[in-house]
């Protein structure tokens, strides 16, 4: 039931994002065990001795009368955070070789990511770019947020090629508060340039998740005969290309770049996740739950 | 290098088809947008290149495949020369062909000096041997290398009246280079007529070790005249004129008018001039023929001109003898069937037979054996001694009909044959009216020319219990009507219903003039042979009984054909020579067999140069153009195109298979 509802071309047949977004998260959740990380609020931590200067209210007189010792009573508090989704628009987003291209898919991932940010009373934020911000949501809690974030998810749309350095150079000024960065792109660049730029929001102490969507086709193609590929970033661009380049040594290529991302990301204390269009969406909220644990 | 099917090397043309199929249809890629060309580089180009290198391998494989394939169809050949070793042994047999129409112009002549020149320019050595042939192959020496033998067999070469055969020349020379086992020569001297080359060409094939040589003695058609055929009855039993019809033709001759004439016995007849059309045949009646008694021998000859006399004359003979007396045995209260039955012998023109009628009374001395045949018509008793005396002159080789009807109707046993009567079957108001004759044995002698009885009634007949005799016809309901019994040598045919019109309404059809003259015929034992028979074939001299009595055969020049051995056993005769043959049966019967050449052989027209080229390559691997001493082989390299289609096949697919294989999961 559970995976139906997360298929990504069940998903793209419903209308709605918001509806999308509550399918996959609420069955989602629903799908999931009891967890120790979730539902947290007025929750016991731990006692602590007094000293000098603490805050009295916090003393658990309980104890002091049993034990005539002054020991203060420590809480979980609430630890709501912020989240802040960068969609990428660029051109290659477009590509998709099935029912689902890959700005689709990465549609319904921002929106479940801020759904589930929402129900969690987390302050979710939304920047689209591509070779520029297109369109920028502050995070906020405020009501309606969840809407707007919506909204301008569905109204994202195929841009022009993919340039980092000038959106995260721009956005960076927008980061006041430290939080969850979700970096949802395909990120056709060079991994140590990726690294470089998205670097200085983990230095600032975010949480930053790279999203690398690929659509299966990129990830393994698969040709019957020589194909003249067009590339979608650069109509211009054109290149004749054997099934059997295709098979092995585009994919030792692309592996290669997957890894190198990854290691680098890693390296830089970024989590990483290769996000398969052609795989249910849980996977990646299940990943955006891990990392939303050692926020709590 | 050859092909014996050239134009299916247009089939080579199917090569350009691979080539549209790899260098034109495999360069048209399809655009095909991909979300980023990061990963791809230039040289995917020379990737693509050695794609198409290795996709030349495969396509010159099938351009191979096809062009063999077409090759394959064109079935090529080699010519390879034949060493002189190759057919060392080589035996060289002169054919000399003594047709009847190796007369026309001394052609024989030419055919034998020709072969003697042959002869004489034989390297010392060789070995040769001669024959003559014309529809049978006479060796005229053995195989051999003495020249003065070869010279003197050439010499012995006489011409004959036989036909050409070339299909009996090649069965014999496939006979002789198998019996061999040597590479045979054959130098035929002959003129090549078309009327001699067989209806089937197959029967004209040779061995492969056979190389044939013709020498066309005639290189275009002989106009020549001929009396192709005559039409007269081979016995006469009145002094009536007879009649003659012949047909005179001629073969390759112009629009003319010919005098023929009528001889008997070398005197003249009749004379008629005849307008012969162009190449065409003409019909001439002579009314006046008066044939004395006996044996006669008569001719229709046209003063032709032409170079070959010998066919310009066509025998035939005619006898002339009184008729032959047959009893008719009848009721003397009953006419009728005597009436019908001379009526309808005498309607049928056959005047061989005279009837004597004699009633049942009048039988007791009759001595039946000096009559042709008996007809006993359906008489109550027949005196025994007269039933005993008809049974030892059928046994005897004389021959009865017996009618049965009404007076038969007491009797349980049918006179002289001893067949069981079982009883009568009636036509009567109930049921059918009357009984149709079903089931007639066309081969029989007694309806072989006439058997549509279907309108004949039959009310009445005697139903015979016909044992292990021959049932000739049957009424519908099964009852045997026509029974032939043998008895010794001679034969009892049994008519199981009247010759009148009461129990049958017979002799009032048309049908029964036929039945009562072929009847006639065969129990009277009427030889109604052709007047004229050809040479070559077969006469019959006694009956296999009639074993130790001799035969004795004139032939045309006046010569016994047979020694005394012979005579004593020899069963048939094989007309080999124009004219008359003089037959003296052991059983005392003389004839004179008229025999003339097979007209075939008047057709002049020699065959095509194309045939007789055919005729030689039937030799497969001599060529028909390498008379050379070592002579030309063609070697068929069909087996190795269709072994190089194979291994290209193979290959294809292998190749095929690993460079095309199609990715099942690629969308």
């Amino acid at each position: 039931m559970l995976q139906r509802f997360l298929d990504p071309a069940t998903l793209n047949s419903i209308a709605g994002l918001d509806l999308i977004a509550k399918t996959v998260v609420d069955g989602f959740v629903a799908g999931l065990h009891r967890s120790p990380d979730f539902g947290l609020s007025q929750e016991f931590a731990e006692y602590r001795a007094y000293t000098q200067g603490d805050d009295l209210r916090h003393v658990d007189w309980n104890v002091f009368a049993r034990t005539d010792r002054c020991y203060l009573k420590r809480y979980r508090g609430e630890t709501n955070t912020q989240l802040l989704v960068l969609l990428d628009t660029s051109a290659s987003m477009g590509y998709g070789s099935h029912s689902v291209n890959k700005l689709d898919y990465s549609r319904f991932l921002a929106a479940s990511l801020c759904y589930l940010a929402h129900v969690q009373r987390d302050a979710a934020g939304l920047i689209v770019f591509d070779q520029d911000v297109t369109n920028y949501i502050a995070p906020s809690t405020r009501q309606g947020q969840l809407f707007r974030l919506l909204h301008a998810i569905e109204r994202a749309e195929t841009g022009t090629r993919t340039d980092f350095t000038r959106p995260f150079v721009h956005f960076q000024n927008f980061l006041r508060r430290r939080g969850m960065v979700v970096v949802i792109s395909d990120f056709y660049e060079d991994p140590a340039l990726i690294v470089k730029t998205v670097e200085p929001l983990r230095f600032r102490g975010n949480e930053v998740i790279l999203f690398h969507l690929l659509d299966p086709q990129e990830i393994a193609p698969r040709f019957r005969e020589p194909v003249l590929l067009v590339d979608m970033e650069n109509a211009g661009a054109t290149l004749e290309v054997s099934p059997e380049y295709a098979r092995h040594e585009y994919r030792a290529k692309i592996d290669a770049h997957i890894e190198a991302l990854r290691s680098q990301a890693l390296g830089a204390g970024m989590d990483y996740f290769l996000v398969d269009t052609g795989r249910p969406l849980d996977e990646g909220l299940r990943e955006y739950l891990s990392v939303r644990r050692g926020m709590l | 290098m050859g092909f014996l099917s050239p134009w299916f090397l247009a089939g080579l043309a199917a090569v350009g088809l691979p080539i549209w199929l790899h260098l034109l249809r495999k360069h048209k890629a399809q655009p095909v947008p991909f979300s980023s060309l990061m990963f791809f580089e230039r040289r995917t180009q020379s990737s693509i290149k050695h794609r198409r290198l290795r996709y030349l391998i495969l396509l010159a494989l099938r351009m191979l495949l096809l062009g063999l394939l077409a090759l394959a169809f064109a079935h090529p050949y080699l010519e390879r020369k034949l060493l002189p070793q190759s057919r060392a042994g080589e035996v060289t047999v002169f054919a000399i062909d003594n047709s009847l129409s190796m007369r026309a112009g001394g052609l024989l002549e030419r055919a034998k000096q020709m072969a003697k020149s042959e002869v004489a320019a034989l390297r010392p050595g060789r070995r040769a041997q001669v024959i003559e042939f014309g529809s049978r192959v006479h060796a005229l020496s053995e195989v051999t290398d003495d020249r003065a033998a070869l010279d003197a067999a050439a010499d012995a070469v006489e011409a004959s009246d036989d036909r050409t055969s070339f299909a009996e020349l090649s069965r014999w020379l496939r006979s002789i280079a198998q019996s061999l086992r040597l590479p045979v020569r054959v130098l035929l001297y002959s003129d090549m007529q078309q009327s001699g080359m067989p209806a089937n060409f197959n029967d004209l094939r040779l061995n492969s070790d056979i190389r044939l040589e013709p020498h066309p003695l005639a290189a275009q058609a002989t106009p020549n005249f001929t009396v192709e055929n005559v039409i007269a009855p081979r016995r006469v039993y009145s002094g009536a004129k007879t009649r003659v019809l012949a047909t005179v033709a001629g073969f390759g001759t112009a629009k003319t008018v010919r005098t023929v004439s009528l001889m008997l016995n070398g005197r003249l007849i009749e004379s008629k001039p005849v307008a012969i059309p162009e190449s065409g045949r003409a019909a001439v009646e002579f009314q006046s023929l008066d044939v004395p008694y006996g044996r006669n021998q008569g001719a229709v000859k046209i003063d032709a001109g032409d170079a070959l006399a010998a066919d310009d004359a066509f025998y035939f003979s005619v006898e002339r003898a009184d008729p032959r007396h047959a009893l008719f045995v009848h009721d003397p209260g009953n006419a009728r069937d005597l009436l019908y039955f001379r009526t309808a012998l005498e309607a049928s023109g056959q005047s061989a037979f005279a009837i004597d009628a004699a009633g049942t009374d009048q039988t007791a001395n009759v001595a039946p054996s000096q009559y042709a045949f008996v007809v006993i018509s359906d008489v109550g008793a027949v005196p025994e001694s007269f039933e005993r005396s008809l049974r030892d002159y059928v046994r005897g080789g004389g021959s009865v009909l017996i009618a049965l009807g009404r007076s038969s109707m007491g009797r349980s046993r049918v006179p002289v044959a001893d067949l069981a009567i079982q009883g009568t079957r009636y036509a009567g108001r109930e049921g059918d009216l009357f009984q149709s004759a079903a089931a007639l044995d066309a081969s029989h002698p007694s309806i072989q020319q006439n058997n549509r009885w279907d309108d004949v009634k039959f009310f009445q007949a005697v139903r015979v219990d016909p044992g292990s005799a021959r049932v000739v016809a049957r009424l519908t309901d099964d009852t045997p009507l026509v029974i032939d019994a043998p008895l010794g040598a001679g034969h009892i045919l049994i008519f199981a219903s009247t010759l009148d019109n009461v129990a049958n309404d017979f002799p009032v059809h048309a049908s029964f003039v036929p039945f009562v003259a072929q009847t006639a015929g065969y129990l009277g034992h009427l030889d109604a042979g052709p007047p004229a028979v050809t040479v070559g074939s077969f006469e019959e001299l006694r009956d296999p009984r009639q074993k130790g009595a001799a035969v004795d055969v004139l032939d045309p020049k006046g010569e016994r054909v047979f020694s005394l051995a012979e005579a004593a056993a020899a069963q048939n005769l094989q007309f080999t020579m124009e004219g008359f043959y003089d037959i003296h049966r052991p059983n005392g019967r003389n004839e004179l067999v008229a025999v003339n050449a097979d007209r075939r052989e008047s057709d002049l027209t020699p065959a095509a140069p194309e045939t007789l080229r055919l005729w030689q390559n039937t030799a497969s691997g001599i060529s028909a153009d390498g008379p050379g001493e070592g002579g030309r082989t063609a070697v068929s390299l069909w087996w190795y195109v269709m072994l190089a289609v194979l291994a290209c096949v193979i290959a294809e697919s292998l190749l095929g298979n690993r460079h095309l294989s199609v990715d099942k999961e690629a969308p």
